[in-house]
């Protein structure tokens, strides 16, 4: 019987090397190469993988020098980022800060700055590791991901974007080149908050939510889960049981159990499916009552 | 694939290299440019121990391959000394008062992502340290020296940035 | 003659090694490089057992880049000897080079790749076809046992050559004394304490240069590790080449913990490799690699029995240990079964102890030392007395006190037959109690635990045995000092993070009288220094201060023999300071250390006759046999009861390691074997899955304690100087020892009121939950 040989491989395999100056130049390069090709963006998921031997694309196309693909524009309630940006610049950018404030709490929770300083919006989306931060959001938000190819442009639903672990809608040739998120009004509160090993590591699980509050009452919901799922799960069950409840005699506890009540969490290394479901539900909580005293606050 | 030239500037010095795609940044660094201060401990982008800034930002030098660095500046642990030929800079004097490091090996790392981190943010506290400082890994010291490193740095750096404002001159270290 | 002046030992001297090592100016293995060196990579087992039925390298050897393709038929020598000198030619496996007719662990090497770079050699490694049929691996002692009755039946055997699973054994043997004690004793206890599978992890994995010098004719290697001399002995013993014939340089070693003391097969095949092929070659061990057979440690288990008085007193001990060696430990047979029986009565008056024990060999990674290998005796003993206390419903802090060694007791007599003098068990226990304020922090739990909140206080008091026997007990120091006045100070230490290029040149300036900035320290050239085994065993501070003091004597009699005749006075009435000789009380007299030199060496026809020349000087020291140091460890938790997750609130350590070379390296030294052990019990885990796969593989999964995992230490000193020149003692694996018990008490304390019972590792917030879930209350 032939079994193969394992090394313990931790230099890359040969691959070309191709920088595209243009978004149209790098989806053309991108068709024609077809699945022999990944896109090499922050590189902070992708070179582990390709050093380690476990994945070995014979074509990199490196889109860092491609032109427009950062930036951060606002228009009509909607806030686009450019796919580019880095997750440093997640946490920093005052608009961002401002308009889509999930966005900015969820960057530092990414791994570390050394990761954050080249890691992307886009690239995160794209390797839609199930135990990351910043796909939540995007379920949590409802965002639009932005995708190019020769066969033109297409905005593609967070809901249907991510398909299962590092798994997302997007063909071998299209390429991310912005997030389209809505901006919450006024009386808004949002938090993250996630139970990992150690400071930086990926989420045992995860709550990223967001709430509105008017009146007293709490007006709109967003409650999505990493780490407890092969994709986000956004909790339209708890998120329905917020809605239109005082803000004050909201049970989190409650919401908290309800949101990870029907889910069967992966189970791996770092935590079974109990496990997982029993922290996901205290980070329900936990980001709640954050975001929610921030609404309050902001409501008053 | 055939090798691709690589022109970028290395502690301030312009250099040049001819190397495949795949070889990463660390290793052109180390090779190709025989700058090994700059040390791998697991090539995958967890250990800090390969760390350098590059344009300004700390980076993990195994996880960019050396071709993307053409143009860039590029600065290693070597290029963080002080002024005078043989000296240390504020940050790798604070790691020798505290005893910052023991076989080190990780400390490349250390000294340049700190050195990073104190420029973004001068004046940390513990718990932003701890953090800033999560992102390297050391085996010997229990990361009790590189701590107060940290925060002896933070002192020094600012003195230093105060005594060049004020127009330079021989500055003493006073240990802590 | 006047003594020495205590001017640098104790002193917090900055290190000498740290402005090269800051610049990026140190030189480990992989930064070393030369003409025409060539880089290998290994072809390693995917499954944990099998038989061979081919290797097939054709596809490798004819990639371009690829220079040769090894496998056992080109590199193995049976019947060369395998042994190591620490631990003998008897009782360990059968060693081969590269994996011959079967793999016997996940990473035994079957192939060697030689290419102009390690990515072409990995790019070969990829290329070679290995066609092996899987075997059922045996992956534990309960499966190397079988059948429990010592006889392997029909269990797989490891080592089908030994006709036996069974790596070591301490039998049983009757006891009636201590029979006789638990027989009559008021409470009989029993527990068993499991120890998982962690691993050192040195932030620089091992490697090697090796190339044969055309112009020396002479092996010369470049080499990771703790002692360049063991490492040529081994060498000259394996391929019976003469010992002159080989060079072994160590320069800038990055951490080793025990894992790099003894040669491993892999790294014996590079060299034999690149002898083979008269080119210089390479090999740094990734960390991949260095994961799965880099060399594993304590996978323990230790079965206890106390009989206790009514009053608690300890007044005898049973211990049965199992263990699980791997494949193919390192040294021996990688058993701790004498060492841990050794050690085990510890700090307490345990009046009668008998010990049993077996260690088994398994398809797994294989054993090497790692900082206290024997210190399963601490982890389990430390967890006991907490275990009794709260049988015996005392505060467990109280039980100690009424068990362990008090000054009074000293010289004390164990009852493995060690006897203790310069030691100070309860003073440390004191001293850590206090530091912690122990007394406060049961107050604050009783609040705490009113509020529903699980904090816990965990103590953990040991002696750790500084062993200096056999290849141990000496360490030579030759002292040079050159024409220019500088002092050369060659010993066979291998420094590898244990800041002996200052520590010893502290002792040489204080013992010497030269000025501290004109002494430099070589170490690991084995064509430069005396021989000695290395660095390890936390013998430094005794046998290598003890001969670098010795020599230093010597050489300032020489020194002063010297300038007395210069000076025509005697050199009873001398002084020598900071390089200046001067008449005792009369400073500004004199001569300089400078001026003698270049009396001896320039011009020594201006010596009286008789006057020895020349200033050279070289000793042999010889340890005691065997020292102490000893020390207490207290931590406080919290346990968060949602998630598990246990935060270290505050950690001290009590330690007396006698007379401090320098105090900062000390305090570094425990700090470093603190987060170790802080590692082993929450974070790091090797684990193999049901066909002998081991998990963790990276640092992703092989979890290291970060900074912000770790609290900040503190820190008490009690000094009880040994019996050895200048009082020191060695301490370096202590905090690794100890920690792990202390860590597992704290925990056990704040789940107390939940009924929990703990006698495994590692405590996982998941981990934690379950045992609060299954909550079985407290024997």
């Amino acid at each position: 019987m032939c079994v193969s040989a394992k090394g313990a491989y931790l230099k890359a395999a040969v691959f070309e090397y191709h920088q595209p100056a243009s978004a149209e130049a790098a989806v053309e390069m991108l068709a024609e190469l077809g699945e022999d090709a990944k896109v090499l963006a922050g590189g902070q998921s992708l070179v582990p993988v390709m050093a380690m031997r476990l994945g070995r694309p014979e074509h990199l196309v490196d889109v860092n020098r491609v032109a427009g693909l950062g930036g951060v524009t606002r228009s009509d309630g909607m806030l686009r980022v450019g796919a580019l940006t880095r997750h440093r610049a997640l946490e920093r950018d005052l608009v961002i800060g401002r308009d889509v404030p999930l966005l900015a709490r969820a960057a530092p929770y990414i791994g570390h700055f050394q990761i954050r300083n080249r890691g992307t919006l886009g690239g995160s989306l794209a390797h839609a590791d199930p135990a990351a931060e910043l796909p939540a959001v995007a379920v949590a938000l409802d965002a639009g991901i932005e995708a190019h190819s020769v066969r033109g442009v297409r905005r593609i639903p967070a809901d249907d974007f991510f398909v299962s672990a590092f798994t997302t809608v997007l063909e071998p040739d299209e390429l991310v080149t912005a997030v389209h998120l809505p901006v919450w009004g006024a009386g808004s509160g949002f938090a993250v908050a996630e139970l990992t090993r150690r400071h930086g590591d990926f989420a045992i699980a995860g709550a990223a939510c967001g709430v509105q509050v008017a009146g007293g009452r709490i007006i709109r919901a967003a409650v999505a889960l990493f780490g407890m799922g092969s994709v986000p799960v956004r909790a339209w069950s708890a998120e329905q049981a917020l809605a239109d409840t005082l803000a004050a005699e909201a049970d989190l506890t409650a919401i908290g159990s309800e949101a990870v009540a029907a889910l069967h969490p992966p189970a791996d290394a770092h935590g079974s499916a109990a496990y997982r479901r029993r922290v996901g539900a205290h980070m329900v909580t936990r980001a709640l009552r954050t975001a929610l005293a921030e609404a309050q606050r902001g409501s008053s | 694939m055939s090798e691709l030239d690589v022109t970028l500037t290395v502690n301030g010095e312009r250099r040049r290299a001819r190397v495949e795609p795949r070889r990463t940044l660390a290793d052109l660094l180390r090779q190709e440019l025989g700058l090994t201060g700059t040390h791998l401990a697991c090539e995958h982008g967890v250990c800090g121990s390969c760390t350098v800034l590059v344009d300004g930002e700390a980076v993990r030098s195994c996880l960019m391959f050396g071709v993307q660095a053409d143009g860039s500046e590029v600065t290693t642990v070597e290029g963080l000394a002080g002024d005078e030929p043989g000296s240390l800079g504020p940050v790798q004097r604070a790691f020798w008062e505290t005893h910052g490091l023991q076989c080190g090996f990780c400390t490349p790392g250390f000294v340049v992502s700190v050195t990073a981190f104190l420029r973004e943010c001068p004046d940390p506290d513990d718990e932003q340290i701890r953090a800033a400082l999560s992102g390297n890994l050391c085996r010997c010291t229990g990361y009790q020296g590189i701590v107060r490193a940290v925060r002896l740095a933070a002192r020094l750096c600012r003195n230093e940035k105060d005594h060049d404002e004020r127009g330079g001159g021989e500055l003493e270290v006073t240990g802590d | 003659m006047t003594s020495p002046a205590a001017r640098w030992v104790g002193q917090a001297v900055r290190r000498r090694e740290d402005p090269r090592l800051l610049a990026g100016r140190g030189r480990y293995v992989d930064d070393v490089t030369m003409p025409g060196l060539l880089h290998a990579a290994f072809v390693r087992s995917p499954v944990a057992r099998g038989v061979i039925r081919g290797i097939d390298t054709s596809a490798a050897r004819d990639l371009p880049g690829v220079v040769a393709v090894y496998t056992a038929a080109d590199l193995n020598e049976p019947g060369r000897p395998f042994w190591k000198t620490m631990t003998g030619p008897t009782g360990q496996p059968p060693h081969r080079l590269l994996a011959e007719g079967d793999v016997r662990f996940t990473g035994d090497v079957m192939a060697l790749v030689v290419a102009e770079s390690r990515y072409l050699a990995e790019d070969g490694a990829e290329l070679v076809d290995v066609d092996i049929d899987p075997l059922p691996p045996v992956l534990d002692p309960a499966a190397a046992a079988g059948k429990g009755d010592g006889e392997a039946g029909g269990v797989p055997l490891v080592h089908p050559e030994l006709g036996t699973n069974v790596a070591d054994e301490l039998p049983a043997a009757p006891r009636p004394d201590v029979d006789a004690v638990f027989a009559s004793a008021a409470h009989v206890i029993t527990e068993t304490f499991g120890q998982h599978r962690y691993l050192p992890v040195p932030m620089e994995t091992r490697g090697v240069v090796a190339s044969w010098d055309r112009w020396s004719d002479r092996l010369e290697l470049v080499i990771s590790g703790q002692g360049a001399h063991e490492v040529r002995l081994f060498y000259s013993r394996y391929f019976g080449i003469p010992e002159d014939r080989i060079r072994v340089l160590m320069g800038d070693v990055g951490g080793s913990f025990g894992q790099k003391v003894f040669p491993v097969n892999d790294e014996i095949a590079v060299v034999a490799a690149a002898r083979k092929l008269g080119r210089p070659v390479k090999w740094i061990e990734d960390r991949s690699e260095n994961l799965i057979a880099g060399g594993h440690a304590r996978d323990q288990s230790m079965r206890v029995s106390f009989a206790l008085g009514a009053d608690g007193v300890v007044l005898g001990a049973r211990t049965d240990l199992t263990e699980n060696v791997g494949a193919f430990p390192a040294g021996g047979s990688g058993s701790m079964l004498l060492a841990a029986m050794v050690v085990f009565p510890g700090p307490y008056r345990i009046g009668a102890f008998a010990a049993t024990g077996r260690a088994y060999f398994t398809n797994t990674g294989s054993r090497c030392a790692y900082r206290g290998p024997w210190m399963i005796e601490t982890t389990a003993r430390e967890q006991m007395m907490d275990v009794a206390a709260a049988e015996l419903g005392i505060d467990p802090l109280e039980l100690r006190r009424r068990n362990v060694i008090k000054p009074g007791d000293l010289p004390f007599t164990t009852a493995v037959g060690l006897t203790y003098e310069a030691v100070s068990p309860a003073q440390t226990l004191e001293q850590a109690a206090e530091l912690i304020g122990y007394d406060e922090f049961r107050v604050r739990q009783r609040q705490a635990r009113a509020e529903g909140r699980l904090t816990g206080i965990g103590m953990s008091v040991y002696i750790e045995p500084l062993g200096a026997p056999g290849i141990l007990a000496t360490e030579a120091a030759t002292i040079r000092i050159e024409p220019g006045g500088t002092v050369n100070v060659y010993m066979s230490t291998g420094s590898h993070g244990q800041s002996l290029e200052t520590t010893l040149v502290q002792v040489v300036a204080d013992h010497l009288g030269a000025a501290l900035d004109d002494i430099h320290l070589i170490q690991g050239d084995t064509a430069a220094t005396p021989y000695g085994p290395g660095t390890s065993g936390s013998r430094s501070a005794i046998v290598a201060s003890g001969a670098a003091a010795q020599a230093s004597g010597s050489m300032r009699e020489r020194v002063l023999a010297i300038a007395g005749a210069l000076l025509e006075a005697d050199p009873a009435d001398l002084a020598m300071t900071d390089s200046r000789i001067s008449v005792a009380g009369d400073p500004d007299s004199g001569l300089s250390l400078a001026e003698v030199v270049a009396a001896a060496y320039l011009n020594p026809a201006s010596l009286p006759p008789g006057t020895p020349a020349g200033l050279e000087v070289s000793e042999r020291y010889r340890a005691p046999m065997l020292n102490f140091s000893n020390a207490a460890h207290a931590c406080t938790v919290e346990v968060d009861p949602a998630t598990g997750v246990v935060r270290i609130l505050r950690y001290v350590v009590s330690e007396d390691c006698g007379n401090m070379i320098n105090p900062m390296v000390v305090e570094g030294q425990i700090a470093g074997g603190v987060v170790q052990g802080i590692g082993g019990v929450f974070y790091e885990h090797m684990v193999y899955d049901a066909d002998g796969n081991p998990l963790p593989t990276t640092f992703l999964d092989y979890l290291l304690p970060t900074a912000a995992e770790v609290p900040d230490l503190e820190y008490g000193h009690v000094v009880t100087p040994s019996a050895a020149p200048g009082g020191f003692k060695g301490m370096g694996e202590g905090g690794a020892i100890a920690s792990p018990a202390a860590l597992a008490n704290a925990v056990r304390d704040a789940l107390a009121p939940l009924g929990v019972r703990i006698t495994t590792q590692p405590l996982t917030p998941e981990k934690i939950i379950s045992l609060i879930e299954d909550g079985r209350p407290l024997r």
